[in-house]
């Protein structure tokens, strides 16, 4: 057994003759070289960089609007009308001679406001009931029947019934499309309180007597946030559209105020003739919900994988 | 098997009766007087008392929701204000546009969104794995209306191919019918085929990792049988859930679709009722299409027993 | 001596991962003739899993990569066109699988799972199928034959389900069968009932068989011919009495002494339960020296430094190993 004859600090000339020594296998794949830094995470999560890029750009249009080279948006020029875009009107004039580049980089404060609001506020108002639901089995029952109740009305038609009674304003455009995501938030949260609850470590800490709110907070709430995150950005992205639906037929944003919604449905009149008034802030929409969306897919791979299965 | 389909059917019974509550009580809900609301800005005192009186607005909140839950369930959904027509009357007059227009929607969805998402999946990670992808988180980010105009000026517009607008009823033949309906169906399609393809490239992601799946290679199983026979029914229960979920995002589409499209359906009723604050008609149609969701969901979770002999409960 | 059954050259399954490439698989020799029995050992990860699904070329590519030559009945598999390897796959060599509650899909009928190889090899019709598949279940010895061929996997328990495993493997008679540890996943007595029943079907139909397993038991009672894998590599092989009898790597020495043998501790003898320590290290670097010398009491910085080759330590018995010549000399 004591072989180890060769001194330490092993000079390979000194392998003994006639030694079988392994070839060393030929690679097979070419070598893999993992990147770090910003290059190396745009690589590995290219959807969550594009995504955030465009919607930091349009975060930057919304802010910083009245320096981008933009007249009133609410300017009224009646003998301006309907112009083609051009140098002077970059986005041309609608029908009441209102720029329309000023409304379109204005209307991204309304399209970013409504779904920001929409998504902390569902997101909020969601935890809170699906935690406590979570935990209280009579709450649970009560609460998920109305829950049921209510995602079984269309989130649209609910929002629109919504605002059908209420005068239309940016704040009770928010209440409402807040209101018809809630159940499915509270219903994400509440999926995700029950399993946690089977989970080893919480039952050892229920069994060791701890008290119920120092287990929702320390060990509940943190494993909460990361699909909550995922599920923020759909209901940011979907709360975009919905407001510009609800502007498109009239029951959302007050007209005065300029959204992208609002100046399709002014443009609608006119699509056939002046198609560019409805295709600008329709880009400018698209984009930013794409944002939000690629920003969403990238967060939920990054975090896990198997959240596009809860989702 | 029956036990389970009769405990499905049951259990829809409490969620309608939630749902018919929450729409009774919308009216409620606003800030100031129910009757104001309706009557709008333009009202003079009479018109508020009219309306007061026809809503039965000076008995207690319950008896009002038993007597409406009541005609209801008889078929009665109460009078327009607007046009002093039944409300059921005018929901038959426009249900046809909207029926055609989903079906289409939904066969042309499902015929395009699965291929894809099978597809996908099974050529994960490659570049038509990632077009498909692409073309799904595009699907679910531009809105039907944008869509829908973007379609109408090429299609119909700039190509003439399609008619821009409008709606021929079925009776006067399939082929004017299909016409007036491909664009709008497209435009109204695009965030369902993203919905579908999507949980159908995750889903059978998921199942083609399964070690049956595996055995089935093991056995000299060709592509197209592992794809068809042994992965994709094994990945239906989810897939068909979210056409299910997805259903609501359908309908309300359909209420924008019809506006671009001008196709004069129950969306149309919708956006009409809410213009003229017609509280009857709302109330109307959110129930009836809330009762569609429901029924359609209440079908998937029977049709979960065809796919899956696990479930028998 | 005639052409082995199968003969795997220098056969690497590489996989690419973010972080590197993983050669899980990485240059490993060996031989089945017709109606051997050949073990293969190893703790997991150790590549034994993945040399089985790379004969069959189970294995996906991308992210996996198989080079080398996989010879059966002398052609290349890694050669054949994938229609070819379908012809192969479940007709003339068929595998069971570790996992006999996932390994069969739960929606379709037990009859057609069986029968669905039939078909697909022999041509057979759906109601020929079914029949040949109530005679497979009824020589695996499930009850009821007819009955269960209705069934679905779910109604059926674990035994009987690793059964209805091995009657599709042997629906058409293959000529080698690959078991990739197809009793760990059973309860004891079940297992001992499932080995018996495959020793039995051996002996009836002939077929080579390759056993992957951990279980050293297993081996003992069913190979003839047993092949050591460690790191993605084979470190030993020799006939099982040899390799029970006197194991010449340090490695398979360790594997034997972590077996816990019957009744030590009624003879007296405390003997403490060997085990090896360290663990298995990283396949997504490349190792200089032998692979096994991290966790090696004797390894020397000759073993840090330089690996050593399969050398002829005996009769049939070949090892990976510096030093195990001379201590066989010595003993």
């Amino acid at each position: 057994m004591s072989a180890t004859a060769l001194p330490p600090g092993f000079d390979p000339a000194q392998i003994p003759p006639g030694l079988a020594i392994a070839q060393p296998m030929p690679d097979v794949l070419p070598p893999v070289k993992p990147r770090k830094g910003f290059i190396g995470f745009v690589r590995r999560h290219p959807t969550m960089a594009i995504g955030g890029f465009l919607l930091l750009l349009m975060l930057c249009i919304a802010i910083f609007a009245p320096y981008l080279f933009t007249k009133d948006p609410t300017a009224l020029a009646p003998a301006l009308r309907t112009r083609e875009p051009s140098a002077r009107w970059w986005f041309g004039t609608d029908m009441l001679g209102r720029d329309v580049y000023s409304r379109v980089l204005y209307g991204a404060r309304v399209s970013l406001l409504v779904g920001f609001s929409v998504a902390i506020l569902a997101s909020v108002i969601g935890l809170f009931i699906g935690i406590v639901a979570g935990f209280n089995r009579v709450v649970d029952s009560i609460v998920m029947r109305v829950m049921d109740g209510l995602m079984s009305i269309p989130s649209i038609l609910l929002a629109i019934a919504l605002m059908a009674l209420t005068r239309g304003s940016v704040q009770n455009v928010i209440i409402a499309i807040t209101i018809a995501d809630v159940p499915r938030v509270s219903r994400l949260v509440r999926g995700v309180v029950l399993s946690l609850r089977e989970q080893p470590y919480v039952e050892a800490a229920v069994a060791a007597g701890t008290r119920t709110p120092v287990i929702m907070f320390k060990h509940i709430l943190p494993n909460t946030l990361a699909p909550l995150t995922v599920q923020a950005t759909y209901v940011c992205a979907a709360a975009m559209i919905t407001e510009a639906i609800l502007s498109f037929i009239g029951a959302g944003t007050p007209p005065i105020i300029p959204s992208w919604g609002n100046i399709m449905a002014e443009g609608r009149a006119l699509w056939q003739v002046k198609p560019y008034i409805v295709f600008f802030p329709a880009i400018f929409l698209s984009i930013t919900v794409l944002a939000v969306n690629l920003l969403g897919d990238g967060l939920r791979d990054a975090i896990d994988p198997r959240l596009a299965k809860r989702l | 098997m029956w036990a389970y389909i009769v405990r499905r059917v049951v259990a829809t019974i409490p969620v309608m009766a939630i749902v018919a509550l929450f729409v009774f009580s919308l009216l409620y809900l606003a800030p100031g007087d129910p009757a104001a609301v309706i009557a709008g800005d333009q009202a003079t005192p009479e018109d508020v008392e009219r309306i007061r009186a026809s809503l039965g607005l000076d008995r207690p909140f319950l008896v009002r929701f038993g007597e409406w839950a009541f005609r209801i369930v008889q078929g009665d959904l109460g009078v327009s204000i607007f046009t002093n027509l039944p409300v059921v009357t005018m929901i038959k007059q426009r249900v046809e546009p909207t029926l055609s227009l989903m079906v289409v929607t939904l066969c042309l969805a499902l015929s395009i969104a699965i291929p894809m998402g099978v597809i996908a999946a099974w050529k994960q990670g490659t570049t038509i794995d990632r077009i498909v992808m692409g073309v799904a988180v595009l699907g679910f980010s531009v809105p039907v209306f944008v869509v829908g105009y973007l379609l109408a000026y090429t299609f119909a517009l700039e190509l003439d191919w399609l008619p821009v607008q409008g709606y021929t009823p079925l009776s006067e033949g399939i082929p004017y019918w299909l016409e007036n309906l491909i664009l709008p169906a497209v435009a109204l399609g695009g965030v369902y085929i993203a919905l579908i393809a999507r949980i159908t490239r995750a889903s059978m992601l998921e199942v083609l990792s399964q070690d049956y799946v595996r055995t089935a290679r093991a056995k000299g199983a060709g592509q197209t049988s592992i794809l068809f026979v042994h992965a994709l029914k094994n990945a239906a229960v989810p897939i068909v859930t979210v056409v299910g979920i997805g259903f609501a995002g359908l309908i309300g589409g359909a209420v924008v679709t019809e506006s671009v499209f001008a196709i004069p359906g129950l969306g149309r009723l919708t956006v009409d009722a809410i213009l003229r604050r017609d509280y009857p008609v709302i109330q109307g149609v959110v129930l009836l299409f809330s009762f569609v969701y429901v029924i359609v969901n209440l079908a998937i979770d029977i049709l979960y027993t065809v796919f899956d002999p696990r479930i028998r409960y | 001596m005639t052409e082995p059954l199968l003969s795997v050259e220098n056969l690497q399954t590489h996989f690419r991962t973010p972080d590197g490439v993983n050669r899980a698989v990485d240059g490993i020799t060996f031989h089945v003739n017709a109606g051997e029995t050949v073990a293969i050992v190893g703790e997991s990860g150790c590549g034994k899993s993945v040399t089985s699904m790379s004969i069959l070329r189970l294995i996906p590519e991308p992210p996996g990569k198989i080079a080398g030559a996989i010879k059966f009945e002398g052609r290349d598999l890694l050669k054949l066109s994938d229609k070819e390897m379908r012809k192969i796959r479940g007709n003339s060599i068929s595998m069971i699988f570790q996992e006999p509650m996932t390994s069969l899909n739960p929606v379709l009928t037990v009859g057609r799972q069986i029968g669905e190889t039939l078909r697909l090899h022999q041509g057979m019709s759906a109601s020929d199928a079914e029949k040949k598949a109530i005679e497979m279940l009824e020589l695996v010895g499930i009850p009821e034959p007819g009955r269960r061929v209705k069934e679905y996997p779910h109604q059926l328990s674990g035994g009987m389900r690793q059964r209805v495993m091995i009657a599709i493997a042997l629906a058409c008679n293959p000529k080698l069968l690959i078991a990739d540890e197809p009793t760990t996943a059973l309860d004891v007595t079940i297992q001992a009932q499932i080995l018996d029943l495959m020793r039995d079907l051996k002996r009836r139909v002939g077929a080579a068989i390759v056993l992957i397993t951990h279980d050293l038991g297993v081996v003992a009672e069913v190979a003839e011919r047993v092949i050591v894998m460690y790191a993605g590599r084979k470190v030993e092989e020799a006939p099982v009495g040899k390799l029970f009898a006197n194991p010449r790597h340090p490695y398979t020495r360790g594997l034997l002494g972590s077996v816990p043998k019957l009744g030590s501790s009624l003879t007296g003898h405390e003997e403490r339960l060997a085990e090896i320590p360290g663990l298995v290290p990283s396949l997504k670097k490349k190792i200089d020296g032998c692979v096994f010398a991290g966790r090696c009491a004797e390894a020397t910085d000759l073993c840090r430094a330089v690996a050593p080759a399969l050398e002829t330590k005996g009769p049939e018995h070949v090892a990976a190993c510096h030093y195990a010549l001379k201590e066989a000399a010595a003993a």
